[in-house]
């Protein structure tokens, strides 16, 4: 026994000395690019509260990187998609990054906001451009997060100048605001205090947690309130909930909601029949959205036989990927398909197109949202992805004003 | 006023429902002196039942199987785990009961997926209104059948053999032993009842009114919001569940409007902390003594 | 365990950073940290009795303490101390915080504690939201101060070469949280065999017995919630660390709610309640699970579709906590005595 444990002890010590082939090798700028491939890197959640929306995601992405494949590739290499599932766990996302990152050029998702709050030193570290399913401004600090559409606040600014021009809500009105506690809420919310001492508005906020989802109590308060519109900055559940009670106590007014805050899912719960007074701002396209190039992707959707029902994920998911071929594209003209290449790049475009599944974005502010131009839609069950437009893409005048948090540093 | 009105009347509406939750950690508590840390999970289990069952045989034979399934699977953690280990003291069951509550909130969250089932059918989303408040329908059926289920339980307690076993037993189990009670009828009894008053609970909550959100996580999150109702009103206390769970009811309606939303949480949480420390048994709890 | 067997396994685990990828000595850290926090939790409620369900709120306070007392934020409140100063007040801050819940504990014993702490976690998750200027808020949290000890970071700065392995962040922090555990486990083991150990065992098999012997039961659950709040809130300042960002919950299961308290529970219970080793296994199971697990999945393609590691884990060890209590009240520990036994 005695003579085994030293045997143990010995080959132990032995063992560093003999180090150490596999680690330290050192690490060049042109990670994930080879002579034939571009890696780019995914973390999905495809386990967890996001699920369904982030497969959605992962879904656009993958039609993309299959068509622009299929046309030959970017700067003379065919695109690879390298896809983890982090559940929407920081601490499981925490262990996977190191895993994954050295092996792609950037990320063309990231899923949920802890997740984005606990790697984001990392990224700044590694300089690796990266695209968050998240889209508030408080992110755009982090000058390698290349945020695909409008943030939060903007969507709400944006939102409410579409309710006071439709005569829904005038100045001096008392308006109340139910908000998810985090970085999303928090977004959502800078925007409806900066439209409300633009225009005298009394803003009830209320903040509660991403998992309470009965909200009867709090419109019951908003109801003594008087207010003459809601705003939610919420998660779906939360959404029916506040529509359900809106219509059940008789309150009745109109609902503007952030994007995130609706899923086609609603339709079908107890809550549809109070879902006739949401307005979803949004500056992605839903997925029946009436351009052509929304319809080659429903589509393609239907064609590669995935089985989950679809929603405005994938036409955000194919969007973000010809942005991201885009920036490739102008990377590949720079001859420089290093990180930093990339992410010079991203700044040096002005005007990304997308067929409209996106505004134009523009890249070149550091700070700044790449868009400030919004839709608006209304719940329509008769509509495969369950949204139809009521607004096109426009731009209001206060949004134009407006200053993002880090924009100008 | 009226919003002071409405409030209290969602609060009441809600409590019902706590109570019942609450009763079946007493009646487990009352006859072997386990907390069920299991409870949330039964709620969860009997709830996936109707749903999966409710589109072929209709939604009350559902709620039938839902509630018979809930209780069924009580008998069976029961019988086959924590009847097994005899000389584990309540401590450790307790801690035993937590790990079986683990893999069945998993399993069923799992098998739920993304979907937002709702199972309430016959009640939700189907307001009164009256006088300028808002009666949800939900609210009032938890309340009658919280008031008929609560009664038949006090007089099942107060006047069957089956009742005063189980009071025997939770007063002195050596002696009830002696007279011949046999402890595995009421044990195995008492977590049937708690399983099938979970399975009720749950029509209840996975509802558009009761939780604004259908069968999930979230459901679980609920059932775990009844054990201050039951601590505080003592854990031993059938007439103690009743006032735990109104008392949440109200405490969360009221510190929601009054406080705030964020608060409302925790204040059900510290108004049982109080309580314990000025009343460690609950308010209508046995209190242990300990002489040197 | 043996004491010539501990030479082997620290050169082992001196010499891993070596060898493994960053991702799996991250997921090593997280082990590291569960086994901080499962050896002060075993230490209140195996050896004195005292039912918790508090750790994950404990956790929150030495994670806050941690970032405030080392914190150079402008806009927030920040002492800009010596990390190591942070460290240890955030540890002294987090068992004050455990003795300010103590007499609790002499009022209410057994499951009705066990409940009754839980209400801390539903506390720390509001003061973890409202009190933004300490915290820094749910919507970004805060940042905190990198680690340093007399001058050497523990970070990516400079360059420092073993072997031909570069010493990185990752490596570093690799040392820094061995020496944690190392000393962690040392003092409770330390602890254990004294007088103080004996006075938390008196008052676990019987408070009117410990009296009568002498012992002041008021003064030991003060002191035995000191102690495991201090082992909980050097696991927090280890995860802010580790996640190099403290961010309160914005619900009641996230890294410092429900779940975290619940996971480490299990870790105690698995391990064997009251037994020190048994803690470190415990935290292997329950914190290494998952990590290894999600490592593996990627490498292999294993688990598709809705049976993620995560859940895998999770049945793991719901499983095991059942399996423990039934069978072998002594945990992992226990059996690890038994194969000692038939051994020699």
């Amino acid at each position: 026994m005695r003579r085994l444990l030293f045997k143990a002890a010995a080959v132990a010590l032995v063992l560093p000395l003999a180090a150490c082939s596999t680690k330290g090798g050192a690490e060049t700028n042109s990670t994930g690019v080879t002579d034939k491939e571009i890696t780019l890197g995914v973390m999905a959640d495809l386990s967890g509260p996001f699920k369904s929306l982030s497969t959605a995601i992962t879904q656009g992405n993958e039609l993309w990187a299959k068509d622009v494949n299929a046309a030959g590739g970017v700067c003379g290499r065919q695109i690879k998609l390298e896809t983890v599932d982090h559940g929407y766990k920081a601490d499981t996302a925490k262990t996977l990054y190191p895993q994954i990152e050295p092996k792609v050029l950037g990320f063309v998702q990231l899923t949920g906001s802890p997740v984005m709050a606990a790697l984001g030193k990392n990224i700044e570290a590694d300089k690796v451009t990266t695209t968050p399913a998240s889209w508030s401004s408080e992110l755009l600090n982090n000058p390698y997060a290349m945020i695909v559409g409008t943030t939060y606040d903007i969507e709400m600014i944006d939102g409410l100048s579409y309710l006071q021009e439709k005569g829904m809500l005038a100045d001096g009105d008392s308006v109340g605001h139910i908000y998810v506690d985090g970085e999303y809420g928090a977004n959502g919310l800078r925007g409806s205090k900066y439209y409300a001492e633009q225009h005298k508005l009394q803003l009830h906020d209320v903040k509660i947690t991403s998992t309470d989802t009965d909200l009867t109590n709090v419109v019951t308060g908003l109801k003594g309130q008087g207010v003459k519109v809601i705003l939610l900055t919420t998660t779906p559940k939360q959404t029916g909930s506040a529509a359900a009670a809106n219509k059940a106590l008789g309150l009745n007014v109109p609902i503007l909601s952030n994007n995130p805050a609706f899923d086609p899912a609603l339709l079908k719960s107890p809550a549809a029949s109070a879902l006739d007074k949401l307005y979803i701002v949004a500056s992605t396209v839903p997925f029946s959205a009436d351009i052509p190039k929304a319809k080659e992707i429903a589509q393609k959707y239907a064609a590669a036989g995935y089985k989950e029902p679809p929603n405005a994920g994938t036409p955000y998911g194919y969007a973000v990927g010809e942005v991201w071929g885009t920036v490739l594209k102008k990377a590949c003209e720079n001859k420089d398909l290093t990180r930093d290449g990339i992410h010079k790049a991203m700044q040096q475009t002005t005007s990304a197109d997308t067929g409209d599944l996106v505004a134009a974005l523009n890249f070149g502010t550091p700070g700044a949202p790449a868009t400030r131009q919004v839709y608006v839609a209304q719940p329509d069950a008769s509509a495969p992805g369950g949204t139809k437009y009521v607004q096109p893409l426009f731009e209001a005048e206060a949004a134009k004003a407006y200053k993002a948090p880090h924009e100008g540093q | 006023m009226t919003t002071f009105l409405q409030l209290m009347l969602n609060g009441l509406g809600k409590g019902a429902v706590f109570a019942l939750l609450a009763l079946g950690f007493v009646v487990i508590f009352k006859a072997t002196e386990v907390v069920n840390f299991a409870h949330g999970s039964l709620v969860l289990f009997g709830g996936y039942l109707v749903l999966v069952t409710k589109d072929t045989v209709g939604w009350a034979a559902a709620a039938v199987i839902g509630i018979v399934s809930a209780g069924l699977l009580a008998l069976a953690v029961e019988r086959l785990l924590l009847a097994r280990s005899r000389h584990a003291d309540p401590f450790s069951l307790a801690l035993l009961t937590i790990g079986v509550d683990v893999i069945i909130t998993e399993e069923v969250v799992r098998r739920l997926g993304v979907s937002l089932p709702f199972i309430g059918d016959a009640w939700d989303a189907k307001p009164l209104q009256f006088a300028g408040v808002t009666l949800f329908r939900t609210h009032l059926v938890a309340l009658g059948v919280a008031a008929v289920l609560i009664t038949a339980f006090f007089l099942a307690f107060r006047y069957t053999t089956w009742g005063i076993a189980l009071r025997a037993q939770a007063e002195n189990p050596e002696a009830a032993a002696l007279v011949g009670i046999r402890r595995s009828r009421v044990t195995a009894s008492a977590w049937l009842i708690a399983g099938l008053l979970a399975g009720v609970a749950v029509l209840f909550i996975a509802t558009q009114d009761f939780s604004g959100a259908g069968l999930s996580r979230g459901t679980h999150s609920i059932a775990l919001a009844a054990f201050p109702a039951a601590i505080i009103g003592g854990l031993d206390s059938t007439a103690g569940a009743i006032v735990g769970g109104l008392a949440v009811g109200l405490v969360d309606a009221l510190s929601t409007e009054y406080i705030s939303f964020a608060f409302a949480k925790s204040a059900v949480f510290l108004v049982m902390l109080v309580v314990l420390v000025v009343r460690p048994a609950g308010l209508f709890g046995t209190r242990e003594t300990t002489r040197v | 365990m043996s004491k010539l067997l501990w030479i082997p396994v620290a050169v082992v685990l001196l010499a891993l950073p070596l060898y493994l990828d960053a991702s799996w000595l991250k997921a090593g850290q997280y082990m590291m940290i569960g086994a901080v926090g499962a050896i002060g939790l075993t230490l209140l409620s195996g050896q004195a009795g005292q039912l918790s369900l508090a750790h994950g709120f404990f956790l929150l306070v030495g994670a806050t303490s941690y970032s405030v007392l080392s914190g150079t934020d402008d806009d927030l409140v920040g002492l800009g101390l010596n990390p190591l100063l942070a460290l240890i007040g955030a540890v002294a801050i987090s068992a004050l915080a455990g003795v300010a819940f103590a007499p609790v504990a002499g009022r209410v014993r057994g499951i009705y504690l066990g409940v009754a702490s839980l209400a801390l976690v539903f506390l720390g998750l509001y003061l973890g939201q409202a009190a933004g200027s300490l915290t820094g808020g749910t919507s970004t949290g805060r940042a905190p101060a990198t680690f340093e000890l007399f001058g050497f970071s523990f970070s990516n700065e400079g360059t420092l070469i073993v072997a031909g392995v570069p010493l990185r962040g990752t490596e570093r922090l690799w040392y820094l949280f061995l020496i944690l555990l190392a000393l962690s486990y040392w003092l409770a083991k330390g602890a254990v065999g004294t007088r103080i150990g004996r006075s938390w065992r008196a008052v676990r098999d019987n408070e009117a017995a410990a009296t009568a012997m002498g012992v002041d039961v008021r003064r030991t659950k003060a002191g035995v919630f000191a102690v495991s709040s201090a082992y909980a809130g050097l696991a927090g300042v280890m995860i802010v660390l580790w996640f190099d960002i403290l961010k309160p919950d914005e619900n009641e299961f996230g890294t410092y709610g429900i779940n975290t308290s619940i996971a480490f529970l299990a870790m105690a219970i698995i391990g064997g309640l009251g037994s020190i080793p048994g803690a470190v296994a415990g935290a292997v199971v329950v914190y290494g699970l998952p990590q290894l697990l999600t490592l593996y999945s990627t490498d292999l393609g294993w688990f598709t579709g809705s049976v993620t590691p995560v859940l895998v884990s999770s049945f793991v060890y719901g499983a095991a906590i059942v399996l423990v209590v039934l069978f072998e009240p002594g945990g992992l520990a226990a059996i690890g005595r038994r194969i000692k036994e038939l051994r020699s």
